[in-house]
């Protein structure tokens, strides 16, 4: 059932749901960002339709309402460890597809990987009814078609905005309720069928390819060009990886928590062993294997892609490194690599 | 060859004398660097009907044409109407029918009336420069209304950031844009590359704090330059919306005394900038008694000593909370002659009633 | 309330023995039984997690030998007998010890790479007739950097045939040189093909070791290898010990060399 609510119906409609529910959308933060007069959009609580931005997309993705940058994951004593209590209210959370694919995703990390269910991302993951926000087409850094994450079905109620109001498909029954005499009207919601950018993943036959493609000289260009800031795999849709850090207050603490934080591959030390060893110590070996994880590695373990093609990552990236070039390239060194050895 | 020109009148009007006999080079006023590209017409027109072919860009970012002969300065001024009153009256809200905030007649067929108050520099800012603070070209144009026409000297700098490109630190008045800085620790990931940036292009006030894996902050030595935000991956730092000013005092170069400007106030608002830069023609009035000379503004603060300076340029400024005003001021000033400013008490230079002779 | 795999249990620590003056064995009490070359967060409030190998099990009791080499295990090494350390695991893929069964076993360990085989050697050493014989190589940094002295002095004593090395100091009875000069010493042709290698230390050691042992005609599936890598969970979430589509914490961290010489980071 569908229907066209005025944005102040829409208001009241959001009020009542906000008894039930947290409702976690896109929103501007003025001046917030990295340069100056600039703002940062990024998802947070928000109370009034108004406060949802739908015609940009956010700068960071929806991942952090359900995977947040930093969560406390225990209290501990000398003696003991308690997990935090996390999240109770149940969440609607406004996203576009790419980030409702994007789940599906971290899902497979969080939830299947190895036999173990992660605790964390599963609470709060349960908590979660998507609301499809309808894509008014994103921006020239998309790739979501090339990627086949521009389509979902997995929403609980999905979203046009409009100047004068909203159209609204209820496709859970329990929502309908809120939309007692609101004007029907026949919305469903479309899908970006093309976008202004493409990309073609590279073929990558077996090991010995694969192994050609990482010694490739490609890479060396970013060991100049990438700062290796990370911001890239912050802003990520699909990005999981984080560290577990001991947080203590005060000079004698019996007290504190461990917390998770976001960790990127691309900041050096990430793959620091105790006694300093480490890996990848240039800028390109990172991004080799950042970009090589994202259109290859994760497939093999998983059967997909694990890139959802929102192109965050070439928003946020201070160094003007698109991934959709840098994939191109590394697509023309593996057909490179294939002729040379017969493959 | 025999001329009869009054060199001091005619560099009133922002000519400046050449050595080539008869000639002059004028100097337009482009507040803040920054015109509308359309004004370039008439700097063609001028350079090649009047001027050698060529145009300058002045030191303090005049747009400046040499090789105009003495006799043509009259036709120029007149042409040069339409530039005046679009730069100064459109752009940038001057009142030309005033001199030093009074009434005063301007022949609009005269060209510029004074030269006191010198075109005021400014970098880019943050209309293009991804380290400005702030609109460097907006606080220039609402700064020009306030000290032109004035046959009171001024020489102002306005910087977008600490960096200072437009050199602030050399002007009697550097007005730099400085921003707070916001930390949402809740998006910190301890990577540490704002500690990094601090380090590299600024103060060191930044370092990780191991305990909590957040960032500790020395906020007193922060020169507000924003580095931490442009640096951090995940928007955990911000700039304060509240847009904020560092004022430098005193910078100058010269053949006797330069020295670089000192901080004369912090984390001032634009209202306390353009109060404190309103108060100028009043204090340069009181310490000239009235009688302008074609003397530099920073000599103004030298001979009321900085205390008198102080009082008088922050006279009805109402400061904001954050603001910082510099209790004393210590310039260190390059002695060419060691021990200049010892000298016999009759040739001690003064200001106030009754100073000027 | 859902099972949380990466709670820390508390766990009471039994003995601590110095190996070294840097590297101390822990013996925590513990009725977790892990396979020999698997691996457990240990954990201590306020300073973290590491992930260490299992290096000895006895009846409730594991032992692991920790390096004092940074925040973590500094503070691990005020602990006394009776205080507490939390343990989770154990977490990963141990040796193939079903795979040594009657072969000729060749042991190459470089520093506390001794580590994580000691349990599967003490195994061999118990029973052996177990494999047909088994060569261990030793090499150590230096003197001080010997571990698990009595141990080593155990398997020369009994039925292994023993290089213990340093890499350039002299010793009376050691040799001197790295372990990969010692390797065309085995009698690689009186094993007929029966034999497999284990391989473990730091990883330049493993990767000439492993190329050593190429060029000597050994078959790279016979080899196998432990890698270390840096980890935060352990359970295949956190990604730091990710290597192409392989999960060092999941699927590791003992590896055959067909698959490890594929694993470049």
């Amino acid at each position: 059932m569908s229907y066209f609510v005025t944005t102040e119906q829409a208001n009241q409609v959001l009020s009542k749901l906000l008894e039930t529910y947290d409702v976690y959308a896109p929103k501007r933060f003025p001046k917030q960002g990295r340069f100056s007069d600039t703002d940062i959009i990024r998802y947070a609580k928000v109370e009034k339709v108004d406060d949802i931005v739908y015609d940009e997309k956010s700068d960071f993705p929806a991942k952090e309402v359900i995977n947040p940058i930093q969560q406390a994951i225990f209290y501990f004593t000398e003696d003991e460890f308690r997990a935090s209590k996390g999240h109770t209210r149940p969440i609607l959370l406004f996203a576009r597809p790419c980030d409702i694919n994007a789940q599906k995703v971290q899902a497979r990390i969080f939830m299947d990987n190895g036999g173990y269910q992660d605790l964390y991302y599963a609470r709060m993951r349960e908590l979660i009814n998507f609301v499809l926000m309808e894509c008014p087409g994103g921006d020239d850094t998309c790739f979501c078609c090339s990627m086949g994450t521009n389509k979902t079905d997995n929403y609980v109620m999905a979203v046009r905005f409009g100047e004068d109001g909203l159209k609204v498909e209820v496709k859970d029954d329990k929502f309908a309720p809120y939309f007692e005499g609101a004007a029907a009207d026949d919305f469903t919601p479309k899908f970006v069928e093309e976008n202004q950018t493409k990309v073609t993943v590279p073929e990558i036959p077996d090991k010995d390819v694969l192994l050609a493609l990482k010694n490739h000289p490609m890479w060396r260009e970013f060991d100049k060009r990438c700062v290796s800031c990370g911001a890239c795999t912050i802003a990520c849709s699909t990005c999981t990886c984080f560290t577990t850090r001991d947080i203590v207050y005060g000079q004698n603490p019996e007290v504190g928590e461990r917390h998770r934080i976001a960790a990127s591959c691309q900041i050096d030390g990430f793959s620091d062993i105790a006694g300093g060893f480490g890996y990848r110590k240039t800028a390109g070996d990172r991004m080799r294997y950042k970009v090589l994880h994202k259109f290859h590695d994760y497939k093999v373990r998983f059967g997909e892609d694990m890139c959802v093609g929102c192109g965050r990552c070439t928003s946020r990236c201070p160094a003007y490194i698109p991934i959709t070039a840098t994939v191109g390239k590394m697509a023309a060194a593996a057909e490179e690599i294939k002729k040379e050895q017969g493959k | 060859m025999n001329h009869d020109i009054n060199i001091g009148k005619v560099r009133t009007n922002c000519w400046r004398q050449s050595k080539v006999d008869g000639e002059f080079m004028l100097q337009l006023r482009v507040p803040g660097g920054v015109i509308p590209v359309e004004y370039l017409q008439y700097a063609s027109e001028i350079a090649t009907k009047w001027g050698d072919g060529n145009f300058h860009i002045g030191t303090r970012l005049t747009l400046d044409f040499p090789g105009i002969k003495y006799e043509d300065i009259p036709a120029v001024n007149k042409y040069l109407k339409k530039y005046i009153k679009g730069i100064e009256e459109d752009l940038c809200g001057v009142d030309m029918q005033k001199l030093a905030h009074e009434p005063h007649e301007w022949d609009e067929d005269s060209g510029y009336p004074t030269i006191g108050a010198r075109n005021i520099s400014a970098c880019i800012g943050n209309r293009h420069c991804i380290c400005g603070n702030v609109d460097t070209t907006d606080m220039a144009r609402k700064l020009e209304a306030l000290i032109f026409p004035s046959n009171y000297h001024i020489k102002i700098n306005v910087a977008g950031c600490p960096n200072d490109c437009i050199k602030a630190h050399m002007a009697d008045f550097g007005i730099v844009g400085v921003a707070k800085i916001d930390y949402h620790p809740e998006r910190c990931i301890g990577c540490g590359a704002c500690v990094k940036a601090c380090k590299h292009g600024a103060t060191r006030v930044l370092s990780l704090n191991e305990l909590t894996g957040k960032i500790d902050k020395d906020p007193c030595c922060c020169v507000g330059c924003g580095e931490c935000v442009k640096a951090c991956p995940t928007a955990a730092w911000s700039r304060n919306p509240k847009k904020l000013y560092r004022v430098i005092l005193g910078g100058r170069t010269g053949r006797q005394t330069p020295r670089t400007g000192k901080m004369f106030l912090n984390w001032v608002t634009e209202d306390v900038v353009l109060g404190v830069i309103n108060n100028w023609q009043k204090f340069s009035a009181w310490a000239l008694d009235y009688k302008p000379v074609y003397l530099h503004g920073g000599h103004l603060i030298d001979r009321a000593g900085y205390h008198e300076f102080k009082k008088r340029i922050l006279e009805g400024v109402e400061l904001n909370p954050e603001a910082m005003v510099a209790e004393q001021m210590f310039w260190h000033e390059t002695e060419y002659r060691s021990n200049f400013n010892v000298k016999k008490p009759e040739d001690h230079l003064t200001a106030g009633p009754g100073s000027q002779g | 309330m859902m099972n949380n795999p990466v709670m820390p249990i508390p766990c009471e620590i039994l003995k601590i023995t110095h190996e070294s003056d840097l590297e101390w064995n822990f013996r925590v009490k513990t009725d977790v039984k892990p396979a020999p070359g698997q691996f457990m967060q240990l954990s201590i409030p306020m300073v973290g997690e590491a992930p260490i190998s299992v290096c000895g099990a006895g009846d409730g009791y594991l032992e692991f030998l920790i390096r004092s080499v940074g925040k973590v295990t500094n503070v691990i090494f005020e602990k006394k007998p009776g205080d507490t350390l939390f343990l989770r695991g154990p977490y990963g893929k141990g040796w193939p010890v079903e795979e040594l069964k009657d072969k000729h076993v060749v042991v190459i360990t470089g520093g506390t790479g001794l580590a994580p085989v000691r349990m599967m050697l003490d195994k061999l050493y118990e029973e052996p007739d177990y494999c047909k014989s088994v060569h261990l190589i030793s090499g150590f940094k230096n003197e001080e950097g010997i571990v698990f002295h009595d141990d080593l002095a155990k398997w020369e004593a009994g039925s292994f045939e023993t290089i213990y090395a340093l890499d350039r100091d002299e010793k009376e009875g050691w040799r001197t040189g790295l372990v990969t000069t010692f390797v065309k010493e085995i009698p690689w042709k009186e094993f007929d093909g029966n034999y497999a290698v284990v391989v473990v230390g730091p990883p330049p050691m493993m990767k000439f070791t492993g190329l050593e042992l190429v060029k000597n005609g050994v078959e790279e599936e016979k080899i196998w290898m432990s890698f270390e890598r840096k980890m935060s969970c352990a359970v295949g979430k956190c990604g730091h010990c990710r290597i192409d589509e392989v999960y060092v914490c999941l699927d590791g961290p003992v590896f055959n060399y067909t698959k490890a010489k594929y694993l470049v980071d």
